[in-house]
């Protein structure tokens, strides 16, 4: 999906920054603030929360914070729908999720596609 | 905060307190309270932190539920993203329902979402609701069945009409699909879940936002937040 909506724009992004880290050139506005925003809260950090909420509020103003908080919270549900019920991870982004783009991103190396490899349900 | 967010927030919570489909309301709130006290299970903690999640013990809770309920809950709070079918399965023969599973966890996904939403902006969480009185309904949608996922759900093609609404297009994606055993959930989960990202018919328009943020500053928070909790999906 991010690499959809960058495309969309006519850009392009490395998804390998996703489990990697992304590095400066990454040509979205303030990418670094909301990285470690995300980063803060799944850490369920409360100090480092509030230091990247402030950095946020000062970039992107209160309405941009609070969508960031709206987006960081939306994933926290939709990652345990999709892993609790076992949907077929082929079928993200409705299928634009190539084997190519999934290798690259490092979700090869997460437990489940290993166990699938592996042949374990 | 935008009217929507609130909005949606007291709306899942009343569907939280009401009586469910397979669960009362008080188990649905039970599970709730589950779910804000796995956070700090030792046991949770401890499975986290190993290579394997095969960490025998006891988990931490206040005792509203069942082994099976607890162990569903605190499994997919703490640790979602080294779940397998074979624990799914294990769950169910500990005594749990596909149906009540899946209840479950639209429950869980929930107060997930709302809590974190409520950690990251520096808010008190909500008090839990109190439960309300009533039966559930138990409807389980007859077209459904165990096919692409670890459990059953509706493919677009199966739904009746006695399912209610659950599909605006027969090319729902998966993680639309995923709570459809449970009709109702899906929709209580949605109408939060879409409100948090983006409305649905927006989900693939990848040239347009209706939020503060533009469209690949969204997409990123939700890639390094999946991939911080090794979602493959």
């Amino acid at each position: 999906m991010l690499r959809e909506s960058m495309q969309a724009g006519g850009k392009r992004v490395d998804v390998a920054g996703v489990t990697q880290g992304f590095d400066e050139s990454v040509d979205i506005p303030h990418a670094a603030a909301l990285i470690e925003f995300a980063e803060a809260v799944v850490a369920r950090d409360d100090a480092r929360t509030a230091k990247a909420r402030a950095a946020l509020r000062e970039r992107l103003g209160e309405a941009g914070m609070v969508d960031a908080a709206a987006t960081v919270g939306g994933f926290h549900g939709f990652v345990r729908v999709a892993d609790a019920t076992g949907i077929p991870y082929t079928t993200a982004a409705r299928g634009r999720d190539a084997p190519e783009i999934r290798s690259r991103a490092g979700v090869n190396e997460f437990y489940r596609v290993r166990e699938d490899l592996r042949g374990n349900p | 905060m935008r009217s929507g967010l609130a909005t949606s927030h007291d709306r899942a919570w009343a569907a939280i307190a009401a009586p469910g489909t397979w669960l009362t309301g008080e188990r649905r709130v039970a599970v709730a309270a589950e779910t804000r006290h796995a956070r700090n299970c030792a046991l949770c903690a401890r499975l986290k932190a190993a290579l394997s999640p095969n960490v025998a013990g006891e988990h931490d809770t206040p005792g509203r539920l069942g082994p099976a309920e607890v162990e569903l809950v605190h499994r997919v709070v703490s640790d979602p993203g080294r779940l397998s079918e074979a624990w799914a399965q294990s769950v169910l023969a500990r005594g749990l329902t596909e149906e009540e599973y899946i209840e479950i966890v639209g429950i869980i996904a929930m107060v997930m979402v709302m809590d974190t939403f409520s950690r990251a902006l520096g808010v008190a969480e909500r008090a839990l609701p109190a439960p309300q009185p009533g039966a559930p309904t138990r409807y389980r949608p007859p077209g459904a069945k165990k096919q692409a996922a670890w459990l059953a759900l509706v493919e677009p093609a199966d739904v009746v009409p006695e399912d209610g609404p659950l599909y605006a297009t027969p090319t729902a994606s998966y993680i639309y699909r995923a709570l459809s055993l449970v009709p109702q959930s899906m929709r209580d989960y949605w109408a939060l879940g879409f409100e948090h990202y983006l409305p649905s018919e927006l989900v693939y328009r990848f040239d347009q936002s209706i939020r503060a943020l533009t469209r690949p500053q969204t997409e990123i928070l939700a890639a390094r937040v999946s991939a911080l909790h090794q979602c493959a999906y």
